[in-house]
C-alpha cells in the first residue's frame, strides 16, 4: 500500500485543488454525528479526499485505489454516519462536482441526473414542465440519485411516488474494479427509459432493499421516473420556513384527519389507498410536530401528565393528506371521497387550506419535505427505532409497541419527552405497504442520554424480532449478524456478491456486507438473554 | 468570545449541508440554488460554513492544527452570512457567523496572518482608512458641494461616506450625487471630511477585533462631537458595523441611524424628496450582505444552552434592510423591478467582502460574475444596489466579462428621477 504514491496520482488526475490530505480538511469528512451513537461522533479520518468531475475520473480514482491497496467510500451529499470511512485506508470520494441535471424528458417523464443534484433542484426544474420527483423524508438537501441507487428511500410523497429504488430507470455504475456497467435500456440502446432492460437489470444485486451504501462501487448517473405535478410551475412563497406565507395554489387540498382509534385509522387508510386520491400522506405525530415547532414550550411541559395525556389522546390517530388535482372537479371528487371515508370511520377532517398561515408553513414541508432537519431543534440529536417496511396495520400496531418502550425511557429522563409518539409513518403506493420508523430525541451532550442509546436500541431490536418486523438498520454489521440467520442468511449472499464484484475489496463495504458482534458488556443480562432467546426461536 | 467558547455550536453541526443552499422552499432552479461562494467555487466541504466549523472543532479538540492551508480556507470566504441564514432555518443552537468570526480572530491570535490583510490593517493604523490613502484627503470627494462641515457647523444630519466612497475616484460622482440628492430634499447635512475615519468593521471581519474596537471608540466620540442627531451612511458595510457590530461591542453612537436607502424612503414618505422624472428601465436589485442579513440588529448575548434561547434573540437575517430600497425603486416612475432568484436574507454575495477582494481577487471576481449571470437571467437591463463595495466589483465584473448590463447605485437613479442628474455610461452625472 502506498498512500503517498496514490495521493500523487490523484493530484495528477484531478489537479491540486480537487485533492486534499490536510488533517483539518479530512476531519470535515470524519465528523459524522448524525445517526452516530458512538459518543465520540468522529468516524475514521480518510487518508485523502478526492473530487472527481466525470465518470472517467471516478473510474480512474477507483483504479488508483485498487492499485495501491486503498479502499474508497463515495457519497453524494454526505449526511449521516454511513458516509464516513470504516477502515484506516479509505479515500473519500466526494461527488459534489458531478452536479448536473443531464436531461429532463418531459414526454417520457424521466430525468437523468448526476449525484450532486439535490431534491429541491430537481423538483424545481421538473415542476416547470408539470412534473415532480420523489423526495425522501430526510429532505430536499439529499441527492435523489443517492437514495435511488444506494440507500433507503421513503418520503412523504411515497403514497403517490413510491420508494426511491422503485423509480430507478437507467443506471451508470462504476464497479469496484473501475469498469463501468450500464443497466437497463442504457446498457443495450444507450437510452435511459427502463431500468430492467432490454439490457442487464441486476436491480436486486445493485440496490436490493437497503442499498449498498457505496459498498459495491460508485453510481455516476441515473435516470429517475418523474410524476405528474398539476400544481403551479413555480411556487410563490414569501419567507423561508416557519415564517412562510403563500396563497393556496389552485386545485390543491390539504386535510388533517382525526380518527377515534387504531382500527378506524388503519381501515380508513386502506380505503383511502384503494380510492387512489392522495398525492402525499403521512400519519402525523403531534408530539413530533410540537417538539420541532415549539421546542422550548415543549421542554417546559415535559412530564406534565395532564397536558401530555390531553394532547396524546386527542391527536393519537391523525393523518395528514394532500391532494394535487388536475382540475377543480377532480379536487371536489377527492374531497368528497375523503369526507365519506373519514365519516364512515368515525373521524373528522379539518381543511388546512382554510388556516392560511398553518397551510403556508406546512405546504412545502410536505411537497418538498423541507422540514426534517428541524428535528435537531428539540435536543440536538435523534435516532430511530429499528424497523422499516411492512403491512400498514402491522405498522400501526408497531408504533404503539415502541411508544411503550419510549415511555419508560422518557420517565427516567433518558430521552427527551416527545409524548413518546413520534413515528415517521408513511404508506407506499396507495398502501400496498407502509413505513414506520419511530423517532426518539436526545441531547448528545447529556451523559444520561448517551448511556441510554444502546439499551433503547436493544429493546426495540428485541421487540422487532419478537414481532417478525422487517428491520431498518441492516447496514449495521452487528444487526446484520444478528438477523441474517432469521432472513435466509442474506449476509452470506451479500458477501459472495461483494467478493465477485470486488476481487481486491477496494470498496469500503462494512455497511454492505460485514458482520460484527454487539458489545453487551454493561447491558442488563436479562435483556441480552431475551435477545438470544428470540433470535434462537426465529432462526430459519 | 474565543473559538473554544463556541464548542457547542461547532459540535452541534449535523452536517446536513443546508448551509450550502438557498433555503429550500426558495430554490427556484438548478442554476441558482447554491448560496455559498466559498464552497461553490472550491468544493471541498471544508470551504462551506459547516466545514469551517468542523475545522474549528477539529482544532479545539486537538485533532489538527492551524497552518497556512487551513488559514487560507478560513479566509477564502466573504463572511457573507448566507450559510448562517440557511443554517438558522433549522437550528437555534448554532451561530455559524459568530464561529466564522471567532476562527479569524483565532488565526490572528495565533499569528496566522494573510499578508494582504496585514497591509489593510497597517493602512488603517496609519491613515484611518483601509486603502492607506492620506487621512488629510478623506474629504476631497466633497469639494465644492453645498454641505456643512460637521466639525463645528453642527448639522442635524451627519453623512458618513465610508472608506471606499471617500477614496475611490471612479465612485466619486456617485457619492457626490447622493449628497446632492439629500440637499435637494432640504436635509441639513454635514460631513466630517478629513475628520471622518473608518468604521472599523473591516478590521473586525479580518480577525483584528481589538483594532476594530479602537475604531469604534473613536467613531463614537467623533460622532458625538458633531452634535448631529441623525447619521446617514451610503455604505452598507458601515451601516452593518453601526447597527450590529457596535451594539455587540457595547458601543453606543447616540444618534438615529439610517442607511441612505432608508433615509430616502423616509424623505419620499414625508414628501420632501420628489421622484417625478421617468427613468424607464427594467432593473433588478442586489441586496448587499451588509445591508441585508448582516445589518440585522444585535439581539443580546445569551449565556445558557442555546437550545433554550428565546427565538427573539436568534439572528435569522430576516430583519435586514430589504423593503426600503425596493420601495424607493418602485416609487421612481418608469422603473420596473424584476427580482433575481436569490434575494433578501438568501441573496448571493457580490464577492468583495470579508477581505476576499484584497487577498483573493480572482475568487472575488468569480463570485461577482456569478451574480451578474443571475441578474442577466432576469432579463433586466440594469443591476441596482446600494453599497460602494458591491458597486465597484460589479462594474469591474461587467467590464471584464463584457456583460450587457448597466450597474447603478440606487441614489443615482433617484438623483435622475429627482431631476438633479442624467444617466451616462452606466452611472449618473
Ligand atoms: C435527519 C435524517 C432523516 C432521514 N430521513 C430519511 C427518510 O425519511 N427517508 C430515507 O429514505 N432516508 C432517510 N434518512 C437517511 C437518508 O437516506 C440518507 O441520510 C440520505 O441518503 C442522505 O443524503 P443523500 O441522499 O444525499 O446521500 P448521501 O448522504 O450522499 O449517501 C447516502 C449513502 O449512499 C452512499 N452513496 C451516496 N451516493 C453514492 C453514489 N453516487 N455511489 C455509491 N454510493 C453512494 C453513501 O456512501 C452513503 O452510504 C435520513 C437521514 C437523516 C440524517
Ligand atoms: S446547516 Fe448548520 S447544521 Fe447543517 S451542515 Fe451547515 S452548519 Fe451544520
Ligand atoms: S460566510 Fe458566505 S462565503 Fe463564507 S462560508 Fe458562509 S456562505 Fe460561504
Amino acid at each position: 500500500m502506498s498512500v503517498e504514491e496514490a495521493r500523487r496520482e490523484f493530484v495528477e488526475l484531478l489537479g491540486e485543488e480537487n485533492v486534499s490530505w490536510e488533517p483539518a480538511v479530512l476531519d470535515c469528512y470524519a465528523w459524522q454525528p448524525t445517526f452516530n451513537d458512538d459518543p465520540d461522533r468522529w468516524v475514521k479520518r480518510p487518508v485523502a479526499v478526492v473530487l472527481p468531475s466525470s465518470t472517467e475520473e471516478v473510474q480512474e480514482v477507483v483504479r488508483i485505489c485498487n492499485r495501491h491497496g486503498l479502499r474508497f467510500k463515495s457519497f453524494s451529499t454526505g449526511w449521516g454516519a454511513w458516509n464516513g470511512p470504516t477502515f484506516d485506508n479509505v479515500v473519500q470520494v466526494d461527488l459534489r462536482r458531478m452536479d448536473r441535471i443531464v436531461e429532463i424528458d418531459a414526454k417520457n417523464m424521466y430525468a437523468v441526473i448526476e449525484p450532486y443534484v439535490n431534491g429541491a433542484q430537481l423538483q424545481a426544474e421538473a415542476m416547470k414542465v408539470g412534473l415532480n420527483t420523489h423526495i425522501i423524508g430526510a429532505g430536499p438537501n439529499c441527492s435523489p440519485l443517492a437514495s435511488a441507487t444506494s440507500g433507503w428511500g421513503v418520503g412523504h410523497d411515497s403514497i403517490y411516488m413510491s420508494y426511491s429504488a422503485r423509480n430507478l430507470l437507467g443506471v451508470e455504475w462504476v464497479l469496484p474494479d473501475g469498469e463501468v456497467l450500464r443497466l437497463g435500456t442504457l446498457g443495450s440502446s444507450g437510452e435511459w427509459f427502463n431500468g430492467d432492460g432490454p439490457g442487464p437489470s441486476l436491480r436486486g444485486i445493485m440496490r436490493g432493499s437497503c442499498g449498498a451504501l457505496s459498498g459495491l462501487g460508485i453510481f455516476t448517473r441515473c435516470a429517475l421516473k418523474l410524476y405528474n405535478w398539476p400544481g403551479p410551475p413555480e411556487m410563490e412563497i414569501d419567507g423561508i420556513m416557519l415564517d412562510a406565507k403563500m396563497e393556496v395554489p389552485e386545485n390543491i387540498g390539504y386535510y388533517m384527519c382525526f380518527f377515534p382509534d387504531r382500527k378506524a385509522f388503519s381501515d380508513a387508510m386502506y380505503k383511502l389507498g384503494e380510492a387512489e386520491i392522495a398525492y402525499n400522506a403521512l400519519a402525523t405525530s403531534f408530539g413530533g410536530y410540537f417538539d420541532i415547532l415549539t421546542p422550548r414550550l415543549f421542554r417546559k411541559i415535559e412530564h406534565a401528565d395532564s397536558i401530555r395525556s390531553m394532547i396524546v389522546n386527542t391527536f393519537k390517530y391523525t393523518l395528514a393528506i394532500l391532494f394535487a388535482a388536475n382540475s377543480a372537479r377532480e379536487l371536489a371528487y377527492q374531497e368528497k371521497v375523503l369526507h365519506a371515508i373519514v365519516r364512515e370511520h368515525g373521524g373528522f377532517a379539518m381543511d388546512v387550506t382554510r388556516i392560511k398561515d398553518f397551510f403556508s408553513m406546512l405546504f412545502m414541508s410536505f411537497v418538498r419535505a423541507t422540514i426534517p432537519a428541524l428535528v435537531f431543534r428539540m435536543g440536538g440529536s435523534f435516532s430511530t427505532a429499528l424497523d422499516r417496511n411492512d403491512a400498514l396495520d402491522s405498522q400501526a400496531a408497531w408504533r404503539e409497541v415502541v411508544r411503550e418502550i419510549k415511555e419508560g425511557y422518557i420517565r427516567k429522563g433518558q430521552i427527551l419527552d416527545d409524548l413518546a409518539d413520534n413515528p415517521y409513518f408513511v404508506p407506499y403506493e396507495n398502501n400496498t405497504w407502509c413505513h414506520c420508523e419511530v423517532v426518539y430525541q436526545y441531547d448528545p451532550r447529556d451523559p444520561k442520554h448517551r448511556e441510554a442509546l444502546e439499551p433503547i436500541f436493544l429493546d426495540v431490536t428485541i421487540a422487532a424480532i419478537e414481532r417478525c418486523m422487517e428491520p431498518l438498520f441492516t447496514s449495521d454489521p452487528r444487526v446484520r449478524r444478528l438477523i441474517s440467520p432469521l432472513a435466509g442468511n442474506f449476509s452470506k449472499y451479500q458477501q459472495a456478491i461483494s467478493r465477485g464484484l470486488d476481487p481486491k475489496q477496494a470498496a469500503d463495504n462494512t455497511l454492505y456486507s460485514a458482520e460484527a458482534d454487539f458489545d453487551f458488556s454493561g447491558i442488563d443480562p436479562q435483556r441480552v438473554r431475551r435477545l438470544q432467546e428470540v433470535v434462537e426461536q426465529r432462526r430459519w | 468570545m474565543a473559538l473554544q467558547d463556541y464548542l457547542r455550536d461547532m459540535e452541534g453541526c449535523s452536517r446536513c449541508s443546508s448551509c450550502k443552499w438557498v433555503p429550500f422552499n426558495q430554490v427556484k432552479s438548478w442554476r441558482f440554488a447554491k448560496n455559498c461562494p466559498s464552497v461553490t467555487r472550491h468544493n471541498l466541504h471544508a470551504f462551506s460554513g459547516s466545514g469551517k466549523m468542523i475545522m474549528g472543532l477539529s482544532m479545539v479538540s486537538g485533532r489538527s492544527e492551524l497552518n497556512d492551508t487551513v488559514t487560507e480556507i478560513i479566509y477564502r470566504c466573504q463572511l457573507c452570512g448566507a450559510c448562517d441564514t440557511a443554517c438558522k432555518v433549522y437550528r437555534d443552537d448554532i451561530d455559524l457567523m459568530d464561529v466564522l468570526l471567532a476562527l479569524r480572530a483565532h488565526c490572528v491570535e495565533q499569528g496566522q496572518l494573510i499578508p494582504e490583510h496585514m497591509l489593510t490593517i497597517d493602512a488603517l493604523k496609519r491613515e484611518d482608512n483601509v486603502f492607506g490613502e492620506p487621512k488629510a484627503r478623506r474629504g476631497d470627494w466633497a469639494e465644492g458641494l453645498d454641505v456643512k462641515d460637521a466639525v463645528g457647523e453642527k448639522p442635524q444630519v451627519l453623512f458618513h461616506a465610508g472608506c471606499r466612497y471617500s477614496y475611490d475616484p471612479d465612485l466619486r460622482e456617485t457619492v457626490r450625487g447622493a449628497v446632492r440628492l439629500l440637499r435637494s430634499a432640504g436635509v441639513d447635512l454635514g460631513i466630517a471630511g478629513a475628520d471622518e475615519a473608518c468604521c472599523g468593521g473591516r478590521a473586525f471581519e479580518l480577525g483584528y477585533q481589538g483594532e476594530s474596537e479602537n475604531f469604534a471608540d473613536d467613531m463614537v466620540s467623533r460622532v458625538k462631537a458633531t452634535g448631529a442627531s441623525v447619521l446617514v451612511t451610503a455604505c452598507s458595510d458601515c451601516y452593518a458595523a453601526f447597527n450590529y457590530l457596535y451594539p455587540r461591542m457595547g458601543k453606543e453612537l447616540g444618534v438615529e441611524l439610517y442607511h441612505i436607502t432608508q433615509y430616502l424612503e423616509k424623505l419620499a414618505g414625508e414628501g420632501r424628496l420628489r421622484l417625478r422624472q421617468r427613468v424607464p428601465k427594467l432593473v433588478t436589485w442586489h441586496d448587499p450582505c451588509h445591508l441585508g442579513r448582516k445589518s440585522e440588529p444585535f439581539t443580546g448575548e445569551w449565556k445558557g444552552d442555546k437550545l433554550l434561547r428565546p427565538v427573539t434573540m436568534k439572528r435569522t437575517g430576516k430583519k435586514g434592510v430589504y423593503d426600503a430600497p425596493r420601495n424607493v425603486l418602485k416609487s421612481i416612475p418608469g422603473i420596473e423591478l424584476v427580482e433575481m432568484e436569490r434575494i433578501k436574507g438568501y441573496a448571493w454575495c457580490c464577492g468583495a467582502g470579508g477581505g476576499v477582494l484584497e487577498a483573493f481577487p480572482e475568487f472575488a471576481a468569480w463570485t461577482a460574475a456569478e451574480r451578474i449571470e443571475e441578474a442577466l437571467a432576469t432579463g433586466a437591463e440594469a443591476l441596482v444596489t446600494s453599497c460602494p463595495w458591491c458597486l465597484r466589483i460589479f462594474r469591474d465584473a461587467v467590464e471584464e466579462t463584457g456583460a450587457l448590463l448597466e450597474v447603478y447605485d440606487l441614489t443615482e437613479l433617484a438623483l435622475v428621477s429627482a431631476g438633479e442628474g442624467v444617466l451616462a455610461g452606466g452611472a449618473a452625472r
